[in-house]
């Protein structure tokens, strides 16, 4: 081990560059916001941040986001499943589009839903007589989240899954196990904590997604604004104490979240520690 | 390929995992497909050969390389020294990193901005002692791409660096090799395939990043108009056609620098698992 | 036989290391002459390794000296003390043709470009993968691996050669083949070598001199026989061969009573299993057992006998008449080495005196 061990004044040099890089591009940006926040006191901050159009906003926001844990934990589940436990054709091409709307641009996500859902569409008109609207109302925005995150708890399971190998089910299926049965019991103890930290995850991206939901939303106030799009609203409109009140909700949010992240983390490389 | 398995739930799994597929991805994805087979040629180009497009696409790729650069860099530096050194806060550095997925984007974009103009925290800074703009400037915009992209190539780097086989360094080290060969000759061909594909997975991102950079790239035609925003314009006028040649091109570059990376990595697999 | 008197030429006197709390070096003194080819063997965390890697300069010991050639190298960086280091999983540069992992030790020391190539087709030669310089380390096989890994680590000319557990990595069957190659090699070479291994065959089959390991202590050092025929401990006595630890020895027959022994200990080769009527010369001295086990070992047999509730281990040849589970026959004991506190002697069986038979 020794030659690794370090020593002199390049370690030192390293270690002062990465706190002054971070401090700098992450914490002074986090540091900022909560000043600006609080920079008209205590009491201007209650007032922004129990406003009724940003209380409005973070309950959509918080609807748009379990819409998009709840559908996403679905899908991560029976796609990690299908693709670690079974080997049939066409399964890089399922990964792949699976994981495929990570890669394109928000706006772009934005930008597909309107042309499928929007006036010059073919669905327009039956989903009009229905009297459904989708874009430039809630379902776009929730649907434009579900998109963005869409892999975001299938690739924390998958790599677990694959690791894991298919041994116990197989065990588990000869003794005459079902489905769920094999699932609640043998598969769901190893993907516990990759679940919950894909959750995690889902939820952080959920919440602040914003060029998707923006191209989506109709910036009706108290209809379709979600907690950042109301934000932009209120930074456009020089509102700057409203604007980073509001925005404080989601640095904490964003704070528990690492805090989340951390924590499961570990627990998840305790139980691979226990394992081998 | 095909194989039985005694494993139950395949059609389950993989019936439901095709349904969300697609309703929330193929279908709109198809939609894409046939609106741009709409589109009549003369059109298409017209429409992306515009000065104002063109420029959009410069200012969109050009940032986004820049930034990826300076974060390929710092990545490199803040893998090495949560890898390889011991000293205190290492674990609130480890965490901090992932902050850019979890704070919103536009959170994050209003407050870089508010930060950077010439009256803010940093802004009077440079612009005083220097002359120098940053908000509202390719700069800014710069900026506010590093802060996106610092998780992707720390967190592609450094379960490799960890990963490296100490034995491979010592026997560098009792064949007479220093600390600089052995890192150039011994350490980096090990993690340049990880560096690659951090940087090209922030790249990509970085040029479909639409939430942080509205605010502080201020949006002047030809100056510091990116490729989304021009997107998100057209939207706005309704002119899907435009919109749609537009997001085909984007869409098109973020392709082929994956298939780039793709291509890479399967040819040093092959290498280094000896398939070929 | 070793001869004692000659000059050492990789000395470490009274070497310490600790890590952290554990102790991996107590008190450690080897001497390994210039040319022989050395085993350090012994249980998995006896320190074996340790010691290697202090010789190469991986590690620092805690207090002690490490000489080479006469002088005290412990301040010198492993680099330049002129050893060549086998690692265990060989650890070739992956993203290096074989030709490029052969003359990395080279090209460090900016040896001209011309010289590295002789050096490299020789070396090739050596280890006979000729044609072979430019692939990558995984077109190769796990044999193939370790000569190249022998091959870089002996480029820049070496005075000591060191190996870390060289066969590990191995299937058996290849196992067998390096084993003689290596030591063939090393012969040939005239290099001092020194490999760590926890496997006693490999360990008597190759080397001159074998040095135990127990705990981080040195149990003992001398050549294959020397360990087998005297025992310094009762852990080499118990480490070295397939032995049989038995504790109520004092009721075998034909043996001097040994009050203060603690245990015996028998080996296979200690102990001779007859089919009744079978040896004539034996069977008044001889004991009644029972067969409980038989174990085909390809060119032997191995049957274990219930004598006195210990389960004796003893090897018949494929040729002799086969015995069964259950048999009652008779077992004839050579000698044991007999154990009192860390005191060893070699006792005989007396019947043997009194018929005078051959052996």
């Amino acid at each position: 081990m020794e030659i690794r061990k370090n020593n002199g004044p390049l370690k030192w040099i390293l270690i002062v560059i990465s706190f002054l890089f971070l401090t700098i591009f992450l914490l002074l940006p986090l540091i900022y916001i909560l000043s600006t926040a609080f920079r008209q006191g205590i009491g201007a901050y209650l007032v922004s941040v129990s406003d009724e159009y940003t209380i409005k906003a973070a309950i959509l926001t918080i609807k748009a986001t379990l819409w998009a844990v709840a559908v996403n934990t679905i899908l991560g589940i029976s796609a990690a499943w299908c693709l670690t436990k079974f080997a049939f054709r066409g399964k890089k091409i399922l990964s792949t589009f699976i994981d495929l709307p990570v890669t394109v641009s928000p706006i772009i996500a934005g930008l597909i839903y309107v042309l499928t859902f929007g006036r010059q569409s073919d669905l327009y008109p039956i989903l009009d007589d229905m009297g459904i609207q989708i874009i430039f109302a809630v379902p776009g925005i929730v649907l434009a989240t579900i998109f963005v995150t869409f892999p975001f708890i299938s690739r924390e399971l998958i790599p677990v899954l694959t690791a894991q190998g298919t041994d116990e089910e197989e065990a588990a299926a000869l003794m005459g196990a079902g489905t769920f049965t094999i699932f609640r019991k043998v598969t769901f103890p190893h993907i516990k904590w990759a679940l919950l930290y894909g959750i995690v995850l889902c939820t952080a991206r959920a919440m602040g997604e914003f060029g998707a939901v923006s191209v989506l939303s109709g910036h009706l106030r108290g209809k379709t604004n979600t907690l950042p799009l109301y934000i932009e609203l209120l930074y456009q409109g020089y509102d700057f104490t409203g604007a980073f009140a509001a925005s404080s909700i989601l640095v904490l949010m964003a704070i528990i979240i690492l805090i989340l992240r951390l924590v499961l983390e570990k627990k998840g490389k305790k139980e691979l520690d226990i394992k081998k | 390929m095909k194989r039985k398995s005694i494993i139950p739930g395949f059609g389950i799994s993989f019936g439901l995992t095709i349904t969300i597929l697609s309703l929330v991805v193929l279908i709109p994805l198809c939609s894409l497909v046939v609106y741009a087979a709409k589109l009549s040629p003369s059109e298409f180009l017209y429409t992306v050969t515009r000065p104002r497009v063109l420029s959009g696409y410069y200012v969109s790729i050009s940032t986004a390389f820049v930034a990826s650069i300076v974060n390929a860099v710092m990545g490199l530096i803040l893998a090495w020294v949560l890898v390889r050194y011991e000293f205190p806060g290492k674990r609130f550095l480890d965490g901090i990193i992932e902050l850019p997925f979890a704070l919103p984007t536009a959170v994050a974009g209003i407050s870089l901005t508010h930060m950077t103009t010439t009256n803010g925290w940093i802004g009077k800074i440079f612009y005083d002692a220097f002359g120098i703009r940053i908000a509202y400037t390719r700069l800014g915009i710069t900026i506010a791409l590093i802060f996106i992209g610092i998780p992707f190539v720390v967190r592609s780097v450094q379960p490799v660096l960890e990963k490296i086989d100490i034995q491979c360094e010592e026997a560098a080290f009792m064949l007479g090799a220093d600390r600089k060969t052995c890192f150039r000759k011994v350490i980096f061909p090990e993690i340049l395939p990880a560096l690659i594909s951090g940087f090209t997975l922030a790249f990509a991102r970085c040029i479909g990043e639409y939430g942080s950079v509205v605010f502080i790239a201020g949006n002047t035609p030809y100056e510091t108009e990116i490729a989304p925003l021009l997107i998100m314009a057209q939207l706005q006028e309704f002119d899907y056609s435009a919109a749609t040649s537009i997001a085909l091109v984007m869409l098109l570059i973020a392709f082929v620098i994956l298939s780039i990376n793709a291509l890479l990595q399967s040819s040093v697999a092959k290498r280094v698992n000896g398939k070929s | 036989m070793s001869d004692r008197n000659e000059e050492a030429y990789v000395e470490l006197k009274e070497i310490n290391k600790h890590f952290g709390n554990f102790h991996a070096s107590k008190d450690v003194n080897i001497a390994i002459p210039k040319g022989k080819l050395v085993a350090l063997l012994g249980p998995s965390g006896s320190g074996k390794t340790t010691i290697l890697r202090m010789i190469a300069g991986l590690e620092q010991p805690d207090s002690g000296d490490i000489i080479i050639a006469g002088n005290r190298v412990n301040n010198i960086p492993g680099s330049e003390r002129g050893i060549g280091f086998v690692f265990q999983s060989y650890a070739l540069f992956r993203y290096m043709t074989v030709y490029d992992n052969i003359a990395f030790g080279l090209r460090v020391k900016k040896v001209p470009e011309k010289e590295i190539r002789e050096r490299v087709s020789e070396l090739l030669k050596l280890i006979s993968c000729e044609g072979l310089e430019k692939r990558f380390p995984s077109q190769l096989s796990g044999g193939q691996r370790q000569r190249v890994a022998f091959a870089r680590a002996l480029a820049p000319n070496p005075q000591i050669l060191l190996l870390d557990e060289p066969f590990a990595a191995i299937d058996a069957k290849v196992r067998l083949e390096l084993r003689t190659w290596l030591k063939e090699m090393i012969t040939k070479l005239q290099i001092t070598s020194i490999f760590v291994t926890h496997d006693q065959d490999e360990a008597i089959e190759v080397a001159d001199e074998i040095i135990v390991t127990n705990q981080g202590k040195v149990e003992q050092c001398g050549t294959p026989q020397e360990l087998y025929s005297s025992p310094a401990s009762s852990f080499v006595a118990k480490f070295i061969g397939n032995s049989t630890v038995i504790k109520n020895f004092n009721r075998f027959k034909y043996f001097e009573k040994a009050e203060e022994a603690e245990e015996a200990i028998l080996r296979p080769e200690f102990v001779a299993v007859f089919k009744k009527g079978e040896s004539v010369q034996y069977t008044s001295s001889a004991e009644k057992a029972v067969v409980e086990d038989i174990i085909f070992r390809g060119s032997n047999l191995e049957v274990r006998v219930k004598l006195y509730d210990n389960l004796i281990s003893s090897l018949r040849s494929i040729n002799e008449p086969m015995v069964e589970i259950g048999e009652t026959v008779d077992v004839f004991i050579y000698r044991m080495f007999l154990l009192n506190k860390d005191r060893i002697c070699l006792v005989h069986n007396q019947s043997l005196k009194q018929e005078s038979v051959v052996i």
